[in-house]
């Protein structure tokens, strides 16, 4: 099946650094992909990049973003303006500061939708029913101070989908959400993928989240891709030393209380601190001179499953 | 353990504490709610946002005065203490933030924030107060040159180490911890964590750790206390615990919690919780969860369960005995 989204060469830079260096994925309708990675690594400049709408300092340098097959990176903002939501949504970490606090929120995904009079009011209804909203009716016309965090989410995935767009940028959805709420989200959106066939790339902190939610993972590191495959692979056989350290260094439910968790040594470096070469040498316990000199290519090590690094084979 | 004879480093008895409201209701943010902590031991509180985990943390070192109840640290009532005696508890119990930014003063040096508890009580200074500053940055992991530096010169889990050797300063008996690695990559957290497990063993010195996140109170807790709406529902030793969860609200908190591992994870059994956490300025009467339970019968909605025994377990629920449905 052709790829609702297809990213190549992406790089982003701000000054003269590419915080964003080369990032590649594609994703498939109705396919969830999670780009996953430690604060500052340009997960959510990435999830803008995809809407074009980069911050002021923020300038794509490079790179292909193929919406249903369309560059969209040659569009027009005019024409850009025309395919969010309806081609293309984001819904964002902290959903009452998304919403606008001085509009009702059925008025909200209304606008939307792009309809009108009682056709909107009823695509509306619809849509606040498709994502576990009780009551529609009454909600319609509360304000989102009157809504919890979760509800708020609700909504904004709902103006997200209400114009049915291909693809779905989600933010750290559930980070601001509690457990029992993140959950519930997290199905909501499992569901929507499978039955509206809706792309998502869900950007999240949490392994537990990709493990849970994800068909597919890219696993970012300094602005790179370090490790991109199917999510069951890259858990059970990670292949970059970044990837293996990570899932080693998180306390699990089935591991010995108080046993020594695997630790990477220092924290993530500043785009200011980027080397040229692999930007996890300073961390890795495999680094050589060639690691710190030239950084290493994205190489498929198995079906779907590549990596960047030059010693793929001290984790095999 | 707990022995008859040893006072425990911590007792919180019937704390409840209301913030009042311009309008309506107050607050009831912590509603009723009994444990302690005994010397060397390490407490877990969990429960979901807004629950009270934060509230109960801040009554225990004093920053919030119980509307009624009692704590004592090490034998010692807070309510009542004369300022001498509540500077000598408040040197006992050290507190840990989860907030990074707001924990240090940025024109402080880090030796200088470290040694300041010493040298406000005049317990040290000059020579003797640079060797205890060298000697606490060890201890969390960090070099005695870093004492001359300034906080922006870290990182953030290089910071939440020079928070911690602050509260050590005074060699406390009890460490209260508000989230202590929630603000830290995850990669830098494992770093944290494994430094409390070497604290705990190497400082005989209690623990009161507040999260919401259970695979981290699993890993440093000997027992576990889970918070819900104000009251506590359960407490277990930690085994005890993940592994015969007697709280419906346990259970469901437990199989919220995203494994990282895809395998296990997709098989686990889906039932999400329905619905919302009920406002603390106007809980459901009964059983604070009968709202969101999915054991909940008549009786929940009017009798509170009370908290009780139950093997090694304290719960608060009519139906504890029963498996889940
Ligand atoms: N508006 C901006 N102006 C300047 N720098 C920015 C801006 N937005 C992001 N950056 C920088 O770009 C890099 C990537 O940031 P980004 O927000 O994409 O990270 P992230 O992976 O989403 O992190 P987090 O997990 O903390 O949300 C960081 O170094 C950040 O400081
Ligand atoms: N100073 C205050 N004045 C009024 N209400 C307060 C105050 N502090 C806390 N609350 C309220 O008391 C309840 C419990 O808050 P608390 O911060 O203890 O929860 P928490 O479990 O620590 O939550 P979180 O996980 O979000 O940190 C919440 O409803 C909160 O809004
Ligand atoms: S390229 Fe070298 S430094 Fe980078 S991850 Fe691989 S071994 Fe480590
Ligand atoms: S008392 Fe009733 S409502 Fe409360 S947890 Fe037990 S079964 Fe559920
Ligand atoms: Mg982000
Ligand atoms: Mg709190």
């Amino acid at each position: 099946m052709a790829a609702a989204l297809e990213v190549s060469g992406l790089t982003l830079a701000i000054g003269g650094v590419n915080v964003v260096d080369g990032v590649a994925f594609s994703v498939a309708p109705g396919e969830v992909m999670a780009l996953v990675g430690e604060s500052g690594c340009g997960k959510s400049i990435t999830a803008l990049a995809l809407m074009q709408l980069l911050p002021g300092p923020v300038r794509r340098t490079a790179g292909r973003i193929l919406l249903e097959g369309e560059d969209v990176t040659s569009l027009p903002e005019r024409r850009m303006r025309q395919l969010r939501g309806r081609r293309i949504s984001m819904i964002f970490q902290e959903p009452q500061a998304a919403l606008d606090p001085l509009s009702p929120v059925g008025a909200q995904v209304s606008e939307a939708s792009g309809l009108a009079g009682g056709e909107a009011r009823e695509a509306v209804h619809r849509m606040l029913t498709e994502v576990g909203i009780a009551d529609p009716l009454r909600r319609i016309d509360q304000y989102p101070f009157e809504l919890s965090g979760g509800m708020c989410q609700r909504v904004m995935i709902a103006s997200a989908l209400i114009g049915r767009p291909a693809v779905l940028v989600a933010d750290e959805p559930t980070t601001a959400l509690d457990v029992t709420i993140q959950a519930q989200i997290l199905d909501l959106l499992r569901r929507l993928a499978a039955e509206r066939g809706t792309a998502i790339v869900l950007i999240t902190h949490d392994m537990g989240v990709v493990a849970d939610i994800a068909e597919r993972v890219a696993v970012m590191y300094a602005g790179r891709i370090a490790e991109i495959g199917s999510t069951t692979a890259v858990f059970a056989r990670p292949r970059h030393p970044y990837t293996a350290l990570l899932l080693a260094a998180i306390p699990r439910l089935a591991d010995v209380p108080k046993s020594r968790l695997a630790v990477i040594e220092g924290s993530v470096p500043q785009p200011a601190e980027y080397g040229p070469g692999c930007r996890f040498a300073g961390r890795c316990p495999f680094a050589d001179a060639h690691c710190a000199a030239e950084p290493p290519p994205l190489r498929e090590t198995e079906e779907g499953h590549s990596v960047a690094c030059w010693h793929t084979e001290r984790l095999a | 353990m707990t022995s008859e004879l040893s006072v425990p480093a911590l007792a919180v008895e019937s704390l409840v504490v209301h913030f009042p409201a311009r309008h309506g209701p107050p607050v009831r943010a912590v509603d009723g709610v009994s444990f302690s902590v005994a010397e060397r031991e390490t407490l877990g509180l969990v429960g979901e946002s807004g629950c009270g985990k934060s509230t109960v943390a801040n009554a225990v070192v004093g920053l919030v005065r119980p509307t009624r109840g009692e704590v004592r640290v090490a034998g010692t009532p807070i309510a009542g203490a004369t300022t001498h005696t509540l500077r000598a508890i408040r040197a006992k119990a050290q507190m840990v933030f989860q907030d990074l930014a707001t924990s240090l003063n940025p024109r402080m040096t880090v030796g200088a924030a470290i040694g300041e508890p010493l040298l406000v009580r005049g317990l040290a200074r000059g020579r003797a107060l640079e060797a205890r500053v060298a000697a606490l940055l060890s201890e969390v992991g960090l070099r005695p040159e870093h004492a001359s530096r300034y906080p922006h010169q870290f990182s953030g889990g290089q910071r939440q180490r020079i928070v911690i050797a602050r509260a050590l300063a005074l060699r406390p008996t009890l460490l209260v911890c508000d989230e202590p690695v929630s603000a830290l990559d995850v990669s830098v957290r494992a770093q944290i964590l494994n430094l409390f497990v070497e604290l705990q063993q190497s400082h005989a010195m209690a623990c009161l750790f507040v999260s919401h996140d259970l695979a981290v109170v699993r890993h440093v807790c000997d027992r576990v206390a889970v918070m819900y709406l104000g009251h506590l529902v359960e407490l277990a030793p930690r085994d005890a615990l993940y592994a015969t969860p007697r709280h419906p609200y346990t259970r469901a908190l437990l199989a919220a919690a995203p494994e990282p591992d895809p395998e296990l994870q997709r098989a686990k059994p889906r039932v999400p919780l329905q619905g919302e956490i009920p406002s603390p300025a106007a809980p459901p009467p009964g059983c604070v969860f009968h709202t969101r339970c999915p054991m909940a019968v008549a009786r929940c909605r009017e009798e509170v369960p009370i908290w009780r025994p139950l093997g090694e377990t304290m719960v608060a629920c009519h139906r504890a005995e029963e498996s889940p449905a």
